[in-house]
């Protein structure tokens, strides 16, 4: 086989150790254009995380009229307890609700407020293989029972955070094609730089009957790296910001989100270095494909 | 030694079967070759020349009398507009462009500006046609050691390129061309940039490889060297090559520096 005795690597690393300095500004440039890519990723991976905790959440709020007796409670209470969809019931009174704010210290300023402020509710636990539909029709009937205030299915939420997903993944898609188009249009000029300085390697190549194959292979690979090493470079910073954010503001997140943030699953972010190879590959070989030129 | 020339296999395309009429060919054939840049301004003009397996030929002419085109034809940096150039009796002009590195993997090709990669090291720029061929890391340790030993260069593969002399630059260039063990030994002025003791020393390496049964065309514009050696001596002019008969290159003017002027007394000449 054609060059087998010299491995792909020692060529590549013969051939574009003149270019290291180069090729660190093209991984910086393409550093950035990846840390776009990966936030955005980022955020919509996140985003789904808390529609899906939403969607799922399971659970409906009763919030019951001032006035409504123990009795009255404890008979709605075993009424829903015999509803199928429904699993279990909690009653949380005016005082549990005022308790738990204060507790959870997500509004310090309200511990002032009398307990009075604050509505009883009856928090419904609802069964796993509970429909959208009946979660719907079953607020319905509750709306209509006299000692209800309200009801909260949190429909609402999830409905909002879903545009919010859809429109992340919107963006993230346009961004992503910019992202590719900026990188491949980093990679292939810095191939045609490169093999712009090396053109007296390539003229020498192929003067002692190296094949176009053979001459365009170290660069293939030295686009291939850059992309590959770019999009690394980029997860990495961009975890080394998620830490720090993370270490700071964890607690809050968790609270405000309903679930507590995570970074990108291994998956998405070995997909991201192999079409930064695949693409570094690809524009490389866009720079380099005219070798009769030199 | 004089290599034997019937163990000599000759293939111009990768799994090409040994053509054993190969070996008894003439290992170079030029047939009314022509070649121009510019149509008012042909180069060669109906060029025939035959080249014997194991000849040392001085290629020689003025500037511009097309002894680089002549083999830049030979190794498809260029190709002829007319005529036939045939490398062991294939037609090089009517190679498709995949056998064209094969081809060149016949050759070695010397220049006056080296070609040196400058960033490589002595050893990588000599290595390379071994690299091409695939061979084991271990043999071509061996065979570049070999190679730089007989140039001279013994010890010096660890050092670039960039720092070596002019005269050692051109000894890399030469092991470099050498180190597959072509048949045929393209040199175009590779004395042009050294001082006249080098471009002897160097001339005398072509003889010693020469001696091992490798065929050269030396082309040079340099009659200091056509008048040192009793080698065949071919002159392009107005686009044809005129053989010189043996004595006439000594009978020229005394040595001195390059001149412009080779005409040949057509009376002299054998055609």
């Amino acid at each position: 086989m054609i060059g087998s005795s010299m491995s792909a690597v020692g060529r590549v690393w013969r051939s574009g150790r003149g270019d290291v300095k180069v090729y660190l500004l093209s991984v910086f440039s393409l550093a950035v254009a990846f840390v776009c890519l990966a936030s955005a990723l980022l955020v919509v991976f996140n985003l789904r995380a808390v529609e899906a905790r939403w969607a799922r959440a399971g659970r409906i709020s009763v919030y019951l009229r001032d006035g409504t007796s123990n009795d009255q409670v404890a008979q709605l209470r075993k009424a829903l307890e015999q509803t199928p969809a429904v699993a279990a019931t909690r009653h949380v009174t005016a005082a549990d609700a005022r308790k738990e704010m204060v507790d959870d210290g997500v509004a310090g300023s309200l511990a002032i407020l009398p307990v009075e402020a604050f509505p009883a509710s009856l928090e419904l636990s609802l069964s796993d293989d509970v429909t959208d539909e009946q979660v719907a029709a079953i607020a319905q009937k509750l709306r209509d029972v006299p000692n209800i205030e309200s009801v909260e299915t949190y429909q609402r939420w999830t409905d909002r955070i879903s545009a919010l997903v859809r429109g992340g993944v919107a963006a993230s898609a346009v961004l992503a094609l910019v992202v590719l188009a900026a990188v491949a249009s980093v990679i292939t000029s810095t191939m045609r730089f490169a093999l712009h300085r090396r053109r007296i390697e390539v003229e020498v190549l192929k003067l002692v009957g190296a094949t176009d194959r053979f001459v365009r292979g170290p660069f293939l690979v030295e686009g291939a790296l850059q992309g590959a090493v770019g999009a690394a470079a980029s997860l990495a910073l961009l975890a080394l910001l998620y830490a720090i954010v993370r270490g700071k503001f964890d607690d809050e997140l968790g609270l405000l989100l309903g679930v507590h943030p995570t970074f990108l699953p291994w998956e998405i972010m070995a997909s991201m270095v192999a079409v930064g190879a695949v693409l570094g590959a690809l524009s490389a070989f866009a720079g380099v494909r005219k070798l009769s030129a030199v | 030694m004089v290599r034997n020339v019937s163990a000599f296999r000759p293939a111009l395309r990768s799994g090409q079967r040994f053509d054993a009429s190969a070996a008894a060919r003439p290992i170079l054939t030029f047939e009314s070759v022509f070649k121009s840049y510019r149509t008012d301004q042909p180069v060669l003009r109906g060029t025939n020349l035959v080249v014997e397996r194991g000849e040392f030929v001085f290629i020689t002419g003025p500037s511009g009398a097309g002894k680089s085109t002549l083999l830049r034809l030979v190794y498809c940096a260029e190709q002829a507009d007319d005529g036939r150039i045939l490398f062991l009796g294939r037609d090089v002009a009517r190679l498709t462009e995949p056998s064209i590195p094969v081809l060149r993997r016949n050759m070695g090709v010397v220049f006056q500006d080296f070609r040196l990669v400058p960033a490589w090291s002595v050893f990588d720029n000599v290595a390379i046609p071994l690299e091409i061929l695939g061979l084991a890391a271990r043999l071509i340790r061996t065979r570049v050691g070999e190679v730089l030993e007989r140039v001279g260069l013994a010890g010096r593969g660890v050092d670039k390129v960039s720092g070596l002399s002019g005269g050692e630059q051109q000894r890399v260039a030469i092991a470099r061309a050498i180190v597959a063990e072509p048949a045929l030994i393209l040199a175009d002025e590779p004395t042009g940039n050294l001082d006249p003791q080098l471009a002897i020393d160097i001339l005398g390496l072509f003889e010693e490889i020469h001696e091992t049964g490798t065929t050269i065309l030396f082309a040079t514009h340099d009659r200091s060297l056509l008048e040192l050696r009793s080698h065949r001596i071919v002159v392009l002019s107005e686009g044809r090559a005129i053989d010189v008969p043996d004595g006439l290159a000594v009978s020229m003017d005394d040595a001195g520096p390059p001149v412009d002027d080779f005409t040949v007394p057509m009376s002299r000449v054998a055609v």
